[in-house]
């Protein structure tokens, strides 16, 4: 379930982003905890912690004393405007690279991008599966 | 959160080690029990077949002595350890172990005394049969009897841990170098009684002395057996 | 942090062993550690010494700021659970665990009775007749329900199987999260711990060779995945640390890591990145320890 070559905090933080985003974690909604997300990963709650404060340092997530972690108002469209800035290195350049080892000109790209495009989404659901 | 620091909870501690061996109710009390009941009814049942007329003594009260001799070494070679996985310091261990042991001695010399006072009220269960009653024990009354018994008993309860600390602290060589060494000195004092032509005197000597005063004179062996295995037990891993 | 043990030039030798060299380490509060290494590197000697069972030949141990042995002060406060523990003679688990009880100070009864349903533990059973997996839940049973400001858990858990093993790691995590305390687990399953451990101290031989937390051990080595002959390539004087290969394609481990231009570089030969498995990455080091530096590093020819 564990992926990539990132900290482990990274992905845990990137998980809870993730959810944001597609809408499962609404905007001031409480987070789950620290130990919450600690025994559903598996991980030591110290890491677990560490991904939630790299949330509170981006403004994603604040503190609120004595309640608990919550989801900052706007931290949806800080997300997703981070990821279209991300987006053309995250997926772009390997998306480029992958059509190139198959033979695909980024010209067929942007051609098969349209036709793919114009049919309607088969579910809304974009999020990684786990 | 309270560290565990004054000295009444350390003293609590010691006694806890007490409670700690009387967890498992059979080696300090139900077997020593056992041995000591069994070893008295089978002593009962020889005397009744035996066609004799005058006062039957019998040697079965030692029986459960020699069984605590194995309670004192099962105390360092399993105890031990598993006091060591409680967290417990070798004193507190040590202190408890022996304070455990002394309460089985009171309760098995209690035992033997009220043995004693009914073979003396019943003229040895009516078939003359003495098992605890023994004249010489009792020569000095019943209390006499009780040390004498409560003696004997740590005295082979220190016998068996001490030789099991040595055991556990340098290995079983050392302790049949021990063991052999005590033995050897023993056949040494033994010779040099017939050479010196003494035994008429030795028996006088331990005739008088009786099985009380020879219990008294075991204390201070006790006393250094308990130190030595304080000592050993110090640097012993379990 | 406070460094709740102190150990400087710890030294143990035994006739012409010298199970542990001049060893130094800090171990901080409230922290799991994972104390790793393979067998005979010298873990359960340093836990020991650590919970004065057994004596150092030179060097200073402090437990909460002071000397271990024979101190009750320090000792009611730590619980080590050993791979093989003896028991009395004829003991039940009732009887350790009523034991446990009466010795640790913050022992928590209702956690004993839930882990020892999770376990299946028969109580009334004799410790001498249990299996080699419910041996291990004693002890292990013992070590959580504990609470010890410090606990040692050393390979506890051979002998249970891998449910068990689960059980273990997630009951330590929550009871953890609920009661922080400092954990030091000796394992050689790497991997199944790697997530729990905040830091790791690695010993080998005698000597700590890593001592870090487990990010940052993770960090010292990268995983690529694809096409052999392309990682090769990509690879050039690299230090490998570890390969596996099917067909063509190649999982391999290399020391250091890959700035943003070589991830793409990477990406656009077709190649992805892996998690590095801790495991490897520390059996691969404690391997190199042992033989002469030059023979042993794999270099990728050029």
């Amino acid at each position: 379930m564990i992926e990539e070559g990132k900290p482990l905090f990274v992905q845990i933080a990137e998980r809870i982003e993730d959810s944001i985003v597609d809408g499962s974690l609404p905007e001031r909604d409480q987070a789950p905890s620290t130990n919450e997300l600690a025994a559903f990963y598996r991980i030591n709650p110290a890491t677990a912690a560490k991904g939630v404060a790299m949330l509170v340092d981006k403004s994603v997530l604040e503190k609120r004393r004595g309640i608990g972690m919550f989801v900052s108002d706007g931290a949806r469209e800080l997300l997703l405007r981070e990821r279209r800035d991300a987006f053309a290195d995250r997926y772009i350049t390997p998306l480029i690279d992958e059509a190139r080892r198959i033979g695909l000109s980024p010209t067929d790209l942007a051609a098969l991008v349209r036709e793919h495009g114009s049919t309607p989404q088969a579910s809304p659901d974009t999020g990684r599966q786990s | 959160m309270s560290a565990v620091a004054s000295s009444p909870q350390r003293h609590n501690r010691i006694l806890n080690v007490v409670r700690l061996q009387f967890i498992n109710k059979v080696t300090y009390i139900w077997m020593p029990l056992l041995v000591l009941g069994a070893s008295w009814v089978i002593s009962i049942l020889i005397f009744a077949m035996i066609p004799l007329d005058g006062p039957k003594y019998g040697g079965g009260a030692q029986a459960p002595l020699w069984a605590f001799m194995a309670v004192g070494i099962q105390a360092m070679t399993m105890s031990f350890p598993f006091s060591q996985a409680m967290s417990l310091t070798r004193r507190e261990f040590y202190l408890g172990t022996l304070a455990a042991a002394s309460v089985t001695g009171v309760m098995l010399s209690t035992v033997f005394v009220v043995i004693g006072l009914i073979e003396k009220a019943t003229d040895g269960f009516g078939v003359n049969g003495y098992f605890a009653y023994l004249p010489a024990v009792w020569a000095s009354g019943w209390w006499a009897a009780w040390i004498t018994y409560f003696v004997i008993t740590m005295f082979l309860f220190v016998i068996g841990f001490w030789s099991a600390t040595i055991f556990k602290r340098w290995g079983t060589l050392a302790v049949t170098l021990v063991l052999t060494g005590l033995g050897l000195i023993l056949v040494g004092v033994v010779f040099l009684i017939t050479r010196l032509e003494a035994w008429p005197a030795t028996w006088t000597w331990l005739v008088e002395t009786g099985p009380l005063g020879l219990a008294l004179w075991a204390v201070p062996a006790i006393a250094l057996m308990a130190l030595g295995s304080y000592v050993t037990l110090r640097r012993a891993v379990a | 942090m406070t460094a709740v043990i102190e150990v400087r030039d710890l030294t143990k030798r035994y006739k012409d062993t010298l199970a542990l060299d001049a060893v130094s380490f800090d171990v901080e509060k409230d922290t799991i550690y994972g104390f790793l290494g393979r067998n005979g590197a010298g873990k359960t000697t340093a836990m020991s010494i650590l919970t004065a069972q057994n004596f150092a030949t030179s060097g200073s141990v402090r437990v909460f700021g002071e000397h271990p042995y024979e101190n009750a002060r320090v000792l009611s406060r730590i619980c080590f659970v050993r791979e093989s523990q003896k028991y009395p003679d004829d003991a039940t688990a009732r009887h350790a665990l009523a034991a446990a009880r009466l010795f640790f100070p913050h022992w928590d009864q209702d956690l004993a009775e839930r882990l020892v349903d999770e376990f299946q533990l028969p109580m009334r059973t004799r410790i001498k007749k249990l299996s080699r997996g419910q041996l291990s839940a004693v002890g292990v049973i013992i070590g959580l329900a504990s609470r010890a400001e410090i606990t040692f858990f050393d390979e506890p858990y051979l002998g249970l199987d891998a449910v068990a093993r689960q059980i273990f790691y997630d009951r330590l995590l929550a009871d953890y999260a609920e009661h922080p305390r400092t954990i030091l687990l000796s394992s050689h399953l790497i991997d199944e711990v790697a997530n729990l451990v905040e830091r790791v101290l690695v010993i080998d031989r005698g000597r700590i060779i890593m001592d870090e937390t487990t990010e940052d051990a993770l960090q010292k080595a990268t995983n690529l995945v694809g096409d052999a002959a392309a990682i090769d390539a990509f690879l050039r004087g690299r230090e490998v640390i570890h390969r596996e290969s099917l067909g063509r394609v190649s999982s391999v481990t290399f020391v250091g890591g890959l700035t943003a231009a070589e991830r793409g570089e990477a990406s656009a030969a077709g190649l992805e990145l892996a998690p590095v498995s801790l495991q490897q990455l520390i059996v691969r080091s404690t391997q190199h320890s042992t033989h002469a530096p030059a023979s042993e590093k794999e270099e990728v020819a050029s």
